[in-house]
């Protein structure tokens, strides 16, 4: 294609996080060394986490326990890192024990036919529960040495922390895998049209499936770099992380009915949601008007991108009526 | 073919009867009249919140915001009864809160075709937000002995009369959802919206109805909730959307819409309450309950997804035959 539109909504979103970001550096201290340290800190869960969830609603899934497995994620390596076993091994069984719990979800969702929605939250109560009950100290985990804390407070040249490259590199790798590869674009096969799918050759069941898994293994990478960065770690404070995580993905364009939207765009879904929730902070709004706005910003984000999405639909009948194929049923 | 004596419900019937006599045979005291009635009190904003679940689950929609409406409108209870002291005036206004949060979800829904789901899961953080922002971290309290009268007297001295709403409710529901021309509308919707449409029906103004009234009764259940705790804090919505669904979908509605009962529901509601009573008198905690809560919400979904899919089985034998 020669004349591709540059307006699409990728480019916009980003030009607003550019504009918001000179308006912050402008009007606050943003632009110190301590902001820009402290915002590629903070965002790189969330880029990772936003990306995990875009996975599951590219194929017409949601998941609410996202934040109840990372704090799994969190509490399995903390644990492990104060039992004294190697770095290496805790962060792998930390991110396996992620991929697992979300293999669960994924293999509940499939075998039974029942709405990922309903399985998930149920999760969500049965990990809260487990932390409390079954995990020694309900799960709470403090004074981690330095050799917990190395990587996610570390930085190159004092500035760019360890753990945002690592974010930047499973951003780009996971952008290529959606575009490039054959998982990908099954992927948005499922969610778009399950029928067209089955009949193209793509099993929808294992497609969903592995999409949980690798859901659960980008979960578990991001529950490391948010745990990393403190010596304690308390798995039930991270509840309510996946509504940060699905509202950066859907103001970022990915579609609530699955099928469409772009990584690239929940990437900067993500910084936008975050520069708002810091905004609110700077502005000197409590902590609990968060709620509220995740709330407005996800219902105006989803209306935009459906009522998008209905008039491309529209438009597609419109030319099908015109050629005058049947729509076969 | 011989028709099945074991429906669904007849078998949840049976495992409330078994978790009466286990939690029964653990502690006795379980057998006594108050503590069987005490069950039915605390199920009050509970089951009358599953009712209208169950209209909105049978759509095939889903509700999560029923929990933080509760909340919201009991904050604005307490806040508007602490600034004015009227009474009447400060009801008033919490039902007419939980009927406007009801209505803006019903029009979010039908207006702009966001999914359910997403568009609850959204209000859900709205309406905790604003009842955060009403109150703080600040608690409600000191409501005069007349309100908690109405929602606690208890006729011939063991009767809840929230039990009696509940029941009230019930039946009105029941007629409606079993016997009415609503019923058999969202039923359809939950099966096959379209063919509802081609054979001109308003399936747009019931699903409206649906959510419309889920708030109106997460009002109500609001203030059964206030004269059983007497206390409004910015917590008592937490988790509330769970049990809630769980009693529904546990009472045998599917969660794809279509198939649903009120009397299950009912009964979901009271194995809930049966488990929250018998786990308090064995000095479990609370997470104790959530955990198994959310067990029984996915064992539940299973089984009724198995039996669904031994029903197709069937149905497609019958057809091959």
């Amino acid at each position: 294609m020669k004349s591709k539109n540059f307006v699409t909504r990728e480019s916009v979103l980003g030009l607003i996080v550019v504009v918001f970001m000179i308006f912050l550096s402008i009007t606050t201290n943003f632009d110190s060394r301590n902001g820009v340290f402290s915002l590629m800190l903070d965002i790189s869960p969330i880029m990772i986490g936003s990306i995990a969830l875009s996975l599951v609603i590219v194929t017409g899934n949601i998941d609410i326990s996202a934040g109840t497995i990372m704090g799994f994620v969190a509490f399995v390596a903390g644990y492990l890192s104060k039992a004294g076993v190697p770095f290496y091994i805790y962060i792998t069984l930390a991110i396996l024990t992620g991929g697992l719990l979300a293999f669960l979800n994924g293999a509940i969702t499939v075998y039974f036919k029942i709405p990922s929605l309903v399985v998930t939250l149920a999760m969500n109560m049965v990990h809260l529960g487990f932390y409390a009950t079954f995990l020694p100290n309900s799960g709470w985990v403090e004074n981690l040495s330095a050799s917990f804390t190395w990587f996610g407070r570390g930085s190159f040249f004092n500035i760019i922390p360890y753990i945002f490259v690592v974010a930047v590199i499973i951003t780009a790798f996971m952008i290529f895998i959606m575009r490039y590869t054959r998982f990908g674009k099954s992927l948005y096969a499922v969610g778009g049209n399950r029928q067209a799918a089955i009949y193209s050759g793509i099993n929808p069941d294992t497609t969903v499936l592995k999409m949980f898994v690798v859901e659960g293994l980008l979960l578990g990478v991001a529950g490391i770099l948010k745990a990393t960065t403190n010596n304690e770690i308390m798995p039930s404070t991270f509840q309510g992380r996946e509504m940060v995580f699905i509202a950066s993905a859907v103001v970022g364009g990915m579609n609530i009915m699955g099928g469409s939207g772009k990584l690239l765009g929940s990437t900067f879904g993500a910084f936008l949601v975050y520069l708002l929730s810091i905004t609110m902070i700077y502005l000197g709004f409590q902590d609990y008007y968060q709620f509220a706005l995740q709330g407005v910003v996800i219902l105006i984000a989803v209306y935009i991108t459906v009522t998008d999405f209905n008039k491309m639909k529209q438009s597609i009948d419109r030319k099908i009526k015109k050629l005058g194929i049947r729509e076969a049923k | 073919m011989k028709k099945l004596i074991f429906n669904y419900q007849s078998i949840l019937f049976l495992v409330l009867i078994l978790l009466i006599i286990v939690f029964g045979i653990l502690e006795p005291v379980f057998f006594y009249p108050e503590v069987m009635f005490d069950v039915t009190a605390i199920i009050g904003e509970i089951g009358i919140m599953a009712l209208a679940m169950t209209f909105v689950i049978t759509t095939g929609g889903i509700d999560l915001s029923v929990g933080y409406i509760m909340q919201l409108s009991g904050i604005s209870f307490g806040s508007v009864f602490a600034t004015t002291g009227n009474l009447f005036f400060s009801i008033i206004v919490a039902l007419l809160v939980g009927t406007a949060c009801g209505i803006f979800n019903g029009l979010v829904i039908v207006k702009t075709k966001i999914p359910p789901i997403i568009a609850t899961l959204a209000t859900m953080n709205l309406f905790r937000g604003i009842s955060f922002i009403i109150a703080g971290t600040d608690s409600f309290t000191g409501f005069p002995d007349i309100f908690k009268k109405v929602f606690t007297y208890e006729i011939f001295g063991f009767i809840p009369i929230s039990f009696i709403y509940l029941l009230i409710l019930f039946a009105f529901y029941h007629i409606a959802y079993s016997r009415g021309r609503m019923g058999r509308t969202l039923k359809g919707i939950g099966f096959n919206e379209s063919s509802l449409i081609f054979s001109g029906i308003n399936t747009k103004n019931s699903i409206f109805i649906s959510y419309a009234l889920s708030g109106v009764m997460s009002g109500f259940a609001a203030m059964v909730y206030l004269g059983r705790l007497s206390a409004a804090r910015t917590s008592m919505g937490d988790g509330l959307n769970l049990q809630v669904i769980t009693a529904v979908v546990l009472g045998g509605t599917s969660t794809m819409g279509g198939v649903g009962s009120v009397f299950g529901t009912l009964i979901g509601a009271l194995i809930i309450g049966v488990l929250r009573k018998g786990f308090t008198l064995l000095n479990f905690s609370g997470n104790i309950f959530n955990f198994t809560l959310g067990m029984l919400l996915i064992v539940s979904l299973i089984v009724f997804a198995m039996l669904e899919q031994r029903d197709h089985i069937q149905k497609a034998k019958v057809q091959k035959n």
